[in-house]
């Protein structure tokens, strides 16, 4: 970049603060540009060195390749081929697809059902219900995590989908930010389907549904980062190697008793961390939106 | 229509909680009869070494990481908010990569970047001519290792919030500073820090709950499994791993369901103290 366009982009930094000198290339500017590179490399460099482990010919050593990038796709494809076939990998991503996808219809069906009767309907105990729910959301994990696992435990769901599912689903967050959305749908409209001889479901199907789409997706995404990314559930109640998720696999290889190599962990690092990259980059304007939001309205 | 989610709430949520507090009261491995031994449970736990230990870890850590976390994040949104168009949204995106990742898998990349000898931090330490560092089994560095990582995933979280708050703060304030010839640091410091208030409350007491629950990634920074955990002399026990270690590692249901208690306490005291600290300064 030239220095010129360096202070086009920067006009605010213009007026008569102590560090700047006219219009040409100030030191403030230039620092200003270093670190945010700086912080870029911070950020997105262990990143990017997974990448490059991966990408390399197996046991490649530091010295001679000090992966600052890719030195070889097929080797890396190779990689990936062999941890597929060879480990129980595979297994492993589709019980963490499974769980993400079951978590994600169940948490916006649920939720969504009950944030159209919580925002558009009055009902008797409404207020209660509502309150209790949003003390909830700040009830800390650590106080209900054994209790629900003695629970799914009695239940029999040990190592099966729905103990790693069902006691996920209502989402007291979901819900919150889906009735602050179904607020602001327009009631005319809704009345005027009622009118119409529309039944409640159908102004649930037709009306509010379609109109909250944005929520929803946002609320999608949101949910998929969270359980693909969940640790501490499956870990205790999905201890049978037959459904291990992703996380609990890489944690095994990245363990110290763990028999693999640098190669094959990172191989299965770069793996897990693919669908929330391929998500963030298809929906990082709703991610970061929705992030925003949870934000201002907590 | 709300049934389905009332029923799940009170079935998954309500009722752990109110077990939870009857099994407190229990000596109990899911396997014998329980046995009534009422603050039997409570008393052990806090009188326990390893109590002690994960209380200490835990207030070193916290009173490190959240400061320290949200000045970085608040910095990078202050350095973002800078930039316009293209590189304001290249910026962002590249600070918020790590969010996007599992906690696991930051935890699982660090781990290989503070490995002795091969791994990322040793070889440029290396190139420096410093002796190979084990990080991860170094009691004097474990603790500040996890807060590397911890800093690094959560910075671009908060950034993002505290981002969006920036672009609520109009813009006549600074003109009207710029005007009376307020410097950068100034405008910081009378305008957007009062201006953003509520959100870095908001942002600051979600990073102490938080921080007070962390577990992921210390526990997989230290490879650690139910049979040992903690890492070398325990230096990176917190009190979440203790209380999974005494209920799946060590079968004392009842235990395990008395700390979540004596935590949630904690957090809650912790909390209510900044909620207090916070009206008062907002009143001011």
């Amino acid at each position: 970049m030239s220095g010129a366009s360096v202070a086009n982009i920067e006009p605010t930094a213009a007026p008569s603060g102590s560090f700047v000198r006219g219009p040409a290339l100030s030191v403030w500017t230039i620092l200003k540009w270093a670190i945010a590179f700086c912080a870029v490399i911070v950020a997105v460099f262990p990143i990017w060195w997974m990448v490059n482990v991966v990408f390399a010919h197996p046991g490649e050593p530091v010295s001679i390749n000090p992966r600052l990038y890719p030195t070889s796709l097929t080797a890396g494809f190779e990689k990936i081929r062999m941890i597929l076939a060879e480990t129980d990998y595979l297994r492993a991503y589709y019980v963490s697809l499974a769980y993400s996808l079951l978590t994600i219809a169940g948490v916006l069906l649920i939720g969504s059902m009950a944030a159209f009767e919580f925002a558009l309907f009055e009902f008797p105990g409404k207020r209660l219900m509502f309150a209790v729910v949003m003390v909830s959301l700040m009830v800390p994990t650590a106080v209900t995590i054994v209790p629900t696992y003695l629970l799914t435990a009695k239940l029999g769901w040990l190592n099966t989908m729905q103990g790693l599912v069902v006691p996920g689903l209502a989402s007291a967050f979901g819900l919150f930010m889906l009735i602050q959305f179904m607020r602001t749908l327009p009631r005319e409209m809704l009345e005027a389907a009622r009118l119409d001889g529309a039944t409640h479901f159908q102004l649930y199907l037709h009306f509010a549904l379609p109109l909250s789409r944005n929520a929803l997706v946002t609320l999608a995404i949101l949910t998929f980062m969270r359980t693909w990314g969940n640790f501490a559930w499956p870990l205790i109640v999905a201890p049978n190697p037959e459904m291990y998720t992703v996380g609990q696999v890489v944690g095994l290889f990245n363990s110290p008793y763990s028999h693999q190599t640098v190669d094959v962990v990172m191989t299965a690092n770069l793996l897990a961390a693919l669908p929330p990259l391929i998500f963030f980059l298809i929906f990082q304007r709703k991610i970061v939106e929705g992030i925003a939001m949870s934000g201002s309205k907590g | 229509m709300v049934l389905p989610f009332m029923a799940l709430f009170a079935t998954f949520f309500l009722y752990p909680i109110a077990s939870g507090l009857y099994y407190s009261f229990f000596d109990w491995n899911a396997t014998s009869r329980a046995r009534f031994v009422g603050f039997d449970n409570y008393q052990h736990i806090v009188a326990s070494r390893d109590f002690h230990d994960a209380m200490i870890n835990l207030a070193t850590y916290v009173s490190i990481t959240v400061p320290l976390g949200i000045t970085v994040a608040f910095s990078l949104a202050l350095l973002v908010d800078s930039f316009k168009g293209v590189w304001a949204n290249f910026f962002r995106a590249a600070y918020f990569l790590p969010v996007v990742l599992p906690a696991f898998l930051a935890a699982t990349i660090w781990r290989w970047i503070y490995a002795p000898n091969f791994g990322l931090l040793n070889m440029i330490l290396g190139w420096m001519g410093v002796p190979s560092i084990s990080f991860l089994n170094n009691t004097g560095t474990m603790l500040y290792a996890l807060i590397a990582v911890d800093v690094w995933v959560s910075a671009g979280f908060n950034m993002v919030i505290i981002l969006a708050g920036l672009k609520n703060i109009p813009t006549h304030y600074y003109e009207a500073a710029r005007l009376d010839g307020a410097t950068n640091l100034q405008q910081v410091i009378y305008i957007t820090i009062p201006m953003l208030y509520p959100v870095l409350f908001f942002v600051v007491t979600y990073g102490f709950i938080s921080a007070l629950q962390v577990f992921d990634i210390p526990w997989l920074l230290t490879g650690s499994s139910f049979a040992a955990y903690g890492g070398r002399q325990r230096a990176l026990l917190f009190p979440v791993m203790d209380m999974m270690g005494r209920g799946f590692g060590g079968l004392h249901f009842g235990q395990a369901s008395a700390y979540g208690f004596i935590l949630t306490l904690v957090i809650v005291l912790i909390t209510a103290g900044l909620f207090a600290f916070g009206r008062r300064r907002f009143t001011q």
